[in-house]
């Protein structure tokens, strides 16, 4: 077990390597280069000699790229235009955020997914199936901020449910530790602030879980339908096990593979629904941090959020690859 | 007259255990590049490359005849095509009728940008459908069917030359990856696995992610839309066209073509490539639907087409927003155009993709 981290830890390096090399080609290809990104179109070219020489663009390219590969294990991303405090500061305040609402938009997803799935592939061609995968198809074709328009029209301004704006209530009494506002309140005890952040999350999350959602549905769906054919289940009813076990024991443990290799996928999904989602319950995440970003043509934020990404996607893929070694342990030896 | 010897009776062909062989060894013998990241989605798109390698069924009609076949009687399929005949036919007429020419004048349609309403929009106030705007007005008093309707076609526009574009770049390098790795000797593994390599990094991040960071980096434009959900596709048909090709290579009239001495870029080429295209016709169908919602996520993220004189419904739907409370039905009809189309599109990929599936066939 330790072999296979260790192994993949340092297939790590050749990736990140690649990954930069991508990163620096990438944000070299801006239209007019970033002089024209940081000054706009209206700067003096003494201002942007000034701003080149700054940024180190007048030397050779390979100097350049060291220079910005030095700046990546820095983790300086420069600093944001918006509020004048270095990018990655702003990330690590806002990702809590972000992260919390994945977690809570999985849990959604998976809750939901996993019974309802089963319970459409124990009743195939029902009324139940019928709806859970035309259900999963529409919730695959919806743009995530549209049902996320719908949900707060219906539930936070129609009927006022539950609160549409915001991660907490503000001027509530809350002491931030990790920055996941429901943890911190349970850390702190103040139950009052964790239950006010988590009903906060309801909405976003429901929004965010959607497309995760239909997919665990019908892999789900998919994978019970395939194990229920199989002669071992057949087997088991004809030893007359109790049907509780039949499903528990045999049907439900086997189908639940594939659908625990499925949901590592998801965190992609998860994360873009999270971006797209939290604008429109000002809910203040990374998702927001750059959708003012963009209105306020902040190139820094948006060249680091990028860099950002991918290297958050290189170390999930890197989880996701050590949780399977656990569960499945053929992985290993691949 | 004596009947000739039977020595070559046909029920015994020497070559049927060949067939046999050539046909179980699919993907899984082959070498894959050995990338951790975006291994599983790969699994999956490799999966769907090696379904239509399976030979057809005894009947010996063509793998494409017979999926037509079942796609014919396959309800998703059909719904799926009406819902694109008609939009496609809404992406052709509407721009013609909006404004409409002088003999339909009698239909309440506009030019998409005309402000026919302005007079009637003020702060908190727009007014909803009536008979002369069926379906009401947008805060610049702007005739919403006729943009609709307008729209319909850049929409489209925006799915397909964005699925082309994912489709060429992406079967250029899967084409040159699966060429090579089949057929390439050392010197093309070594190629396919540089490729896969950069391929499989791509195919980690997630589609919409990709998308932006190329949109952020071009600018704003309807062009730049287009190009950013187009390359967020990539990495999806080379890794699909590589995977099929690799799984027809080692059929048997690769191997019947080579030993009449045909010569390699004519089997690639004439042979090979031709019969590897159908998961990935599947994969582009599926493209359309889901260029369409990530070019509406786009606009919503204020990286769409900034230019009002080419509505689009992503961008219709994003700027609703704004209007959310006093006139949700702005956001609404755009919404569900959008989402009709993608089921469309969704529908009919995914009957496709049942059809070729030889697991499905009972």
């Amino acid at each position: 077990m330790a072999r296979f981290i260790v192994r993949r830890l340092l297939q790590l390096i050749p990736t990140l390597f690649g990954l930069s090399i991508l990163l620096f080609v990438w944000l070299r290809a801006l239209p007019g280069g970033p002089e024209t990104a940081l000054l706009g179109e209206r700067g003096t070219p003494e201002a942007r000699a000034a701003i080149r020489e700054q940024l180190g663009l007048d030397q050779p390219i390979y100097i350049q790229y060291i220079r910005y590969l030095r700046q990546l294990l820095e983790l300086d991303f420069g600093t944001s235009t918006q509020t004048r405090r270095p990018v990655l500061e702003e990330f690590l305040t806002r990702f809590p955020g972000t992260l919390e609402l994945a977690v809570v938009a999985m849990v959604i997803a998976i809750a939901a997914g996993i019974p309802l799935g089963y319970l459409a592939a124990r009743r195939r061609g029902g009324m139940l199936d019928s709806l859970v995968v035309g259900g999963s198809m529409i919730g695959i074709a919806t743009p995530v901020f549209f049902l996320a328009f719908v949900l707060k029209w219906i539930f936070g301004q129609n009927l006022g449910w539950l609160p549409t704006i915001g991660r907490q209530t503000p001027g509530i009494n809350a002491t931030h530790v990790t920055n996941l506002f429901v943890l911190d309140g349970i850390l702190t005890r103040e139950w009052d602030a964790a239950w006010d952040a988590l009903v906060h999350l309801i909405l976003p999350g429901v929004a965010v879980a959607s497309i995760p959602f239909a997919v665990i549905v019908r892999m789900t769906r998919a994978s019970v339908l395939e194990v229920l054919g199989e002669d071992y289940v057949r087997t088991a009813e004809a030893k007359g096990l109790t049907t509780r076990v039949i499903r528990g024991r045999h049907v439900l443990r086997n189908a639940l593979l594939p659908v625990v290799t499925a949901i590592g996928l998801l965190a992609g999904a998860l994360l873009s629904g999270a971006v797209l989602t939290e604008t429109v319950f000002a809910f203040n995440g990374i998702g927001r941090f750059v959708y003012d970003a963009i209105r306020n043509a902040d190139y820094p934020v948006l060249m680091g959020f990028i860099s950002f990404i991918a290297f958050t996607f290189v170390m999930i893929n890197l989880l996701v690859d050590i949780s399977y070694s656990i569960i499945d342990p053929r992985v290993r030896v691949r | 007259m004596t009947a000739e010897p039977t020595q070559q009776d046909p029920t015994q062909h020497p070559t049927q255990d060949a067939v046999d062989s050539g046909a179980s060894r699919g993907l899984s013998t082959q070498p894959r590049p050995p990338g951790p990241f975006g291994q599983r989605r790969a699994e999956r798109i490799d999966r769907l490359a090696e379904l239509a390698a399976t030979p057809p069924d005894e009947r010996g009609e063509s793998l494409t005849r017979e999926t037509f076949k079942r796609l014919r009687r396959s309800p998703m399929a059909i719904a799926g095509s009406v819902v694109i005949a008609i939009f496609v036919v809404i992406a052709l007429v509407g721009p013609l009728l909006t404004p409409p020419p002088a003999w339909l004048s009698f239909l309440p349609l506009y030019g998409p940008t005309a402000e026919v309403g302005l007079d009637q929009i003020r702060p908190g106030h727009i007014p909803g459908n009536s008979a002369d705007h069926w379906f009401g007005l947008d805060h610049l008093g702007r005739d919403v069917l006729s943009r609709m309707l307008f729209g319909a076609r850049t929409t489209l526009l925006v799915g397909v030359v964005a699925t082309m574009i994912g489709f060429t770049v992406g079967a250029a390098i899967g084409g040159l990856a699966g060429a090579a790795n089949a057929l390439g000797g050392r010197v093309g593994r070594w190629l396919d696995t540089t490729l896969m390599r950069g391929i499989d990094m791509l195919l980690a991040m997630p589609p919409l992610l990709l998308a932006f960071s190329v949109a952020a980096v071009l600018g704003r434009s309807l062009l730049a839309v287009m190009i950013a959900v187009g390359v967020a596709a990539v990495p999806f048909f080379a890794r699909l066209l590589r995977g099929s090709m690799i799984a027809q290579a080692h059929r048997d009239y690769v191997l019947a073509a080579s030993s009449l001495g045909v010569r390699r870029p004519q089997i690639v080429l004439g042979h090979v490539l031709p019969n590897s295209l159908a998961p990935v016709i599947v994969q582009a169908t599926l493209t359309l639907a889901t260029a369409i919602i990530e070019a509406a996520g786009l606009s919503f993220l204020g990286l769409g087409n900034p230019d009002s004189r080419t509505p689009e419904w992503g961008t219709m739907l994003a700027q609703a927003q704004n209007q959310l409370s006093v006139r949700p039905e702005l956001a609404i009809y755009p919404a569900v155009a959008i989402i009709i189309t993608a089921l469309g599109f969704t529908l009919l990929g995914e009957a496709m993709r049942e059809a070729l599936d030889p697991k499905l066939r009972r």
